[in-house]
């Protein structure tokens, strides 16, 4: 554990996305403290004479939005929702996958394939089009959108677990375990599953980076974060029409949305060339 | 000979499983499907009466049959929010979008291979590191985001294209931009590495000894071997432009199916948005196939990869 | 002193990527094994001596014959049975490095067979791994290290601890001492020994190394291409080698007190696996193969004298014994 904190320390890139990680998170959860208004205010100063959106000021840092609400604050408690749902959405997504992994990798035979032939087959449908089609059937809610997401990032999960638990079972010391007369469940907890802790950490900071982006995707569409409840995707989704007139509407939200992803991608990928080299590169 | 029957065999089961997914999704999932396709606004009547088209009440399996009897017949379903039928729409959108698709990649390809070559040629200079943060910045870039920053700065700053719509080459480019470059970020970083390990190999050194000049030395030789996963890696493009198409459409306003899925979005209307899902897995089923088939042929070592 | 073990026409083929190819690695094995004894296994790299020790302990499922340990068949078990079972049988594998959990203190290493089968109480399980580390000779400060800390010699020693702690009656060790220095090798044949006294363990050492199966065995089985093609006590064995593939072997390993046999080459190579040869498996190689050898396979049987066991037409004559 140290070693690998060691390690990171030095990488400059990784580390830059820990401290943008931790601002946000800092702001998202503090939310109160840092919006200087209740994001759902609308002021009767916050619109022009003509009704539109009002710019970076002095009283609105960030200008306004259509309903004439700050933008800042919006912006600050949408880092609340767009996290949320990137780490609830990309916490189930690892559920499922290390659980459809180990189990394919591990039990192998007709379970095995059956299980991966599954996972090929979800793969083979455009992320962003499933989720649009599973977010279209149910009904709205932040954890359907979460739910929606997972059940689209599940699959790169469960790919890569499945290939490192095969190579992890013809390891000796798990035939040592069987010849001790281990149950597979217990193998599964105290010998496999340990090893795929590096990988499961590298996939939690990189799937995170995924899932906040679908999400914004979503709620840019209009189908995931319904507005009122500010989301970085869907306040660009509500203020889409004055974006000739008011861009920062547009691209202070999606600054937001890039340096989050951005700093997730950062920091695992700097995890991942720490932890595990050999996957370098990959998708 | 036994490699390529035995992959499309894998694609054709690949894609009925697919048409399995598909019908689980739009029959099974849903509370009620007939009220789901019908729409938000129909009548009680229509309803019913798309019970009954449907065959809502039949067996599972023989809803199945007929599902795919009619996909096989090219039958993707019935829109009534727009009173057409699925399969007309998407086909008379399908053009625009793959035009869309092939200028991304065309750009894409262009934009990665260059950068990615410079890059390696520069290995380790400032240059290089730049080149390399910025891929990232692009990976974390919505794409949307994208969009619309290239259409504010290019179309309604600069005004060098139009602001969104279709017809000419200057329409294209701003969309086929944002679809591609995402991609090209991609490519770029593994054309660096690849073309890095192909040019420590000893004929480079020796055709450098021969004395040819040395740019020519990195185009030619390196070049022709780092070209190979490139081809590969389409077949996984063409699954990704599918969803990217859906917001580059709707942010150009681009007149394809990426376009007709976001209306749909809008008033959710399921069977177009099954409709376009479906045919987008198709496309993705049949891209993994040709590149999977093409691989081999040009380097043989790829064979038994898979 | 009863049997412990026994062994009847075990086979094992796998089945390889060609459709229909498969590869014997074990053929019509049977034997017996007295406990308190050690029964050596040899022979050369390939010719199936691990997968016999698998095949024993079930971590590979047999394609015939069965195995009856301590009056058990094991093949009428159930899993949960078998599990069981295991408490009674353990192996020791050949590379210490592999067989230990990289990221498991080595107290927990030790103490999972106890877990495993519920044994006692966490209290008196910290007492047995005590004692069973200072065993083998290794300090009490060693349980809160890793794997990773430690020499070859004193992993193996960890792997034996984590075999004895149950006082089992039987351990199969898969060349325990392969991977480790000359030195440390009979640091570590010298504590099995003594183990083996102890605890009264029946040993099965499967070695390709006939200086340490000869000076650790009782009883001596020769492998070639997946059969036993000589069994003999050990002494009888070394002294007086019947199968011509023995004779070679021996042939080949220097003598301490000079006296060398004529020192046989075998001619050519391992066969290949997937074409084993008709008839004796060896005749290719053999030097005085004749023309039965080639058509009529031998089975194992005892030679004239009655004090070994061998499979060969030369020793045993086919009309004589008959099959």
């Amino acid at each position: 554990m140290k070693e690998t904190w060691k390690k990171l320390r030095k990488k400059k890139l990784a580390m830059f996305g820990l401290v943008m990680v931790s601002l946000i998170v800092l702001v998202a959860i503090f939310a109160d403290f840092f919006a200087p208004y209740d994001p759902s205010e609308q002021f009767f100063d916050g619109l022009t004479l003509q009704g539109a959106p009002v710019g970076p000021s002095e009283k609105y840092l960030l200008g306004t939005d259509l309903l004439g609400r700050d933008l800042l604050s919006r912006i600050i408690y949408g880092a609340r929702t767009s996290l949320i749902i990137g780490i609830i959405a990309n916490g189930v997504a690892i559920l499922i996958g290390t659980t459809v992994g180990l189990i394919a990798g591990f039990a192998r035979g007709k379970t095995g394939t059956v299980l991966m032939r599954f996972t090929d087959l979800m793969m083979a449908f455009p992320a962003l089009l499933l989720a649009i089609t599973l977010a279209a059937i149910f009904a709205p809610s932040l954890l359907i959108v979460a739910l929606v997401i997972a059940l689209v990032n599940w699959v790169q999960i469960a790919r890569v677990i499945y290939t490192q638990t095969i190579a992890i079972s013809e390891r000796e010391f798990v035939e040592a375990a069987i010849s001790l007369g281990a149950t597979p469940v217990r193998i599964l907890r105290k010998h496999i599953l340990p090893q795929l802790v590096p990988t499961i950490l590298v996939w939690a900071t990189l799937g995170i980076a995924t899932t906040v982006l679908l999400e914004a995707t979503l709620s840019y569409l209009g189908i995931g974060v319904r507005p009122p409840t500010p989301s970085w995707g869907n306040i660009i989704f509500e203020n889409q029409n004055y974006f000739q007139s008011a861009p920062w509407l547009v691209f202070f939200p999606g600054m937001a949305i890039l340096l989050l992803a951005l700093s997730f991608n950062l920091l695992g990928d700097g995890l991942r060339d720490v932890l595990d080299p050999t996957q370098r590169g990959k998708r | 000979m036994n490699y390529f029957l035995k992959r499309i065999w894998q694609a054709i089961a690949t894609l009925f499983g697919v048409t399995v997914i598909t019908y689980i999704l739009l029959y099974l999932l849903p509370a009620d499907p007939a009220r789901q396709i019908a729409g938000r606004s129909a009548t009680a009547e229509t309803v019913e009466n798309i019970r009954e088209q449907l065959g809502l009440n039949l067996p599972l399996w023989q809803q199945y049959l007929n599902y795919l009897t009619d996909l096989l017949q090219g039958n993707l379903g019935r829109s009534y929010i727009q009173k057409a039928e699925v399969s007309e729409l998407i086909m008379s959108r399908l053009g625009p979008t793959l035009q869309l698709m092939a200028a991304g990649i065309f750009l894409e390809i262009l934009i990665g291979l260059s950068i990615g070559i410079f890059a390696a040629y520069k290995a380790g200079k400032a240059i290089d590191n730049t080149v390399m943060v910025s891929s990232f910045v692009l990976v974390s870039t919505p794409q949307f985001i994208m969009g619309i920053l290239l259409l504010y700065v290019f179309a309604v700053r600069l005004g060098w294209f139009p602001i969104g719509g279709y017809g000419t080459i200057m329409h294209l480019i701003l969309p086929a931009l944002t679809l591609g470059v995402l991609g090209a970020g991609w490519y770029s970083r593994m054309i660096r590495s690849s073309m890095l390990d192909v040019l420590k190999q000893d004929y480079i050194r020796t055709a450098k000894a021969k004395g040819t000049p040395e740019r020519k030395v990195i185009f030619i030789h390196a070049f022709k071997n780092a070209v190979l996963p490139i081809i590969a890696m389409i077949g996984i493009d063409i699954g990704i432009f599918m969803s990217g198409v859906v917001v580059v459409e709707s942010v150009f306003g681009w007149p394809g199916i990426g376009q007709l899925a976001w209306q749909a979005i809008q008033r959710v209307d399921i069977p177009i948005i099954m409709g376009v899902t479906l045919v987008a897995a198709i496309f993705i089923i049949l891209g993994n196939l040709i590149a999977d088939l093409v691989s081999p042929l040009i380097d043989p070592r790829i064979k038994i990869q898979k | 002193m009863s049997k412990l073990l026994k062994v009847e026409n075990i086979s094992k083929e796998f089945q390889t990527k060609n459709k229909g190819v498969t590869v014997k690695a074990v053929s019509d094995i049977s034997l017996e094994v007295k406990a308190g004894t050690t029964l050596g296994i040899v022979g050369e790299s390939g010719c199936g001596k691990s997968t016999l020790g698998r095949l024993i302990l079930k971590l590979l499922k047999a394609s015939a014959g069965t195995i009856s340990f301590d009056g058990v068949e094991l093949e009428k078990l159930s899993e949960k049975e078998l599990r069981s079972q295991r408490m009674k049988m353990q192996m020791v594998f050949q590379d210490p490095f592999s067989s230990l959990n990289p990221r498991q203190k080595i107290a927990d290493i030790i103490r999972e067979p106890l877990d495993i089968h519920k044994v006692g109480n966490m209290a008196s399980r910290k007492k047995l791994v005590e004692e069973t580390i200072l065993r083998v000779g290794l300090s009490l400060e060693a349980l809160e290290r890793y794997p990773h800390e430690f020499s070859g010699g004193q992993r193996q020693r960890i792997c034996i601890a984590r075999a004895i702690i149950l006082k089992p009656k039987l351990i199969i060790a898969d060349e325990p001492v392969s991977a480790l220095d000359v030195s440390i090798q009979s640091q570590i044949l010298n504590l099995l020994s003594e183990l083996k006294r102890e605890l009264n363990l029946t040993y099965i050492f499967i070695s390709h190394n006939l200086s340490v199966i000869r000076h650790i065995s009782d009883q001596v089985a020769v492998m070639y291409l997946g059969e036993i093609v000589e069994m003999a006590d050990s002494e009888v064995l070394f002294k007086n080698p019947q199968h011509p593939y023995t004779k070679a072997l021996l042939s080949a390993v220097p003598q301490i007190d000079g006296s060398a046999g004529a020192k046989q080459i075998l001619q050519g190579d391992l066969p290949n696996p997937f074409h084993i040869p008709s008839g004796c498996s060896f005749h290719p190689r053999c030097p005085v193969a004749i023309e039965i050898c080639s058509s009529l396979k031998p089975a194992l049987m005892p030679n004239s004298a009655g004090e070994s066991k061998v499979s060969c037409h030369l020793i045993n004559p086919p009309k004589a014994g008959g099959k």
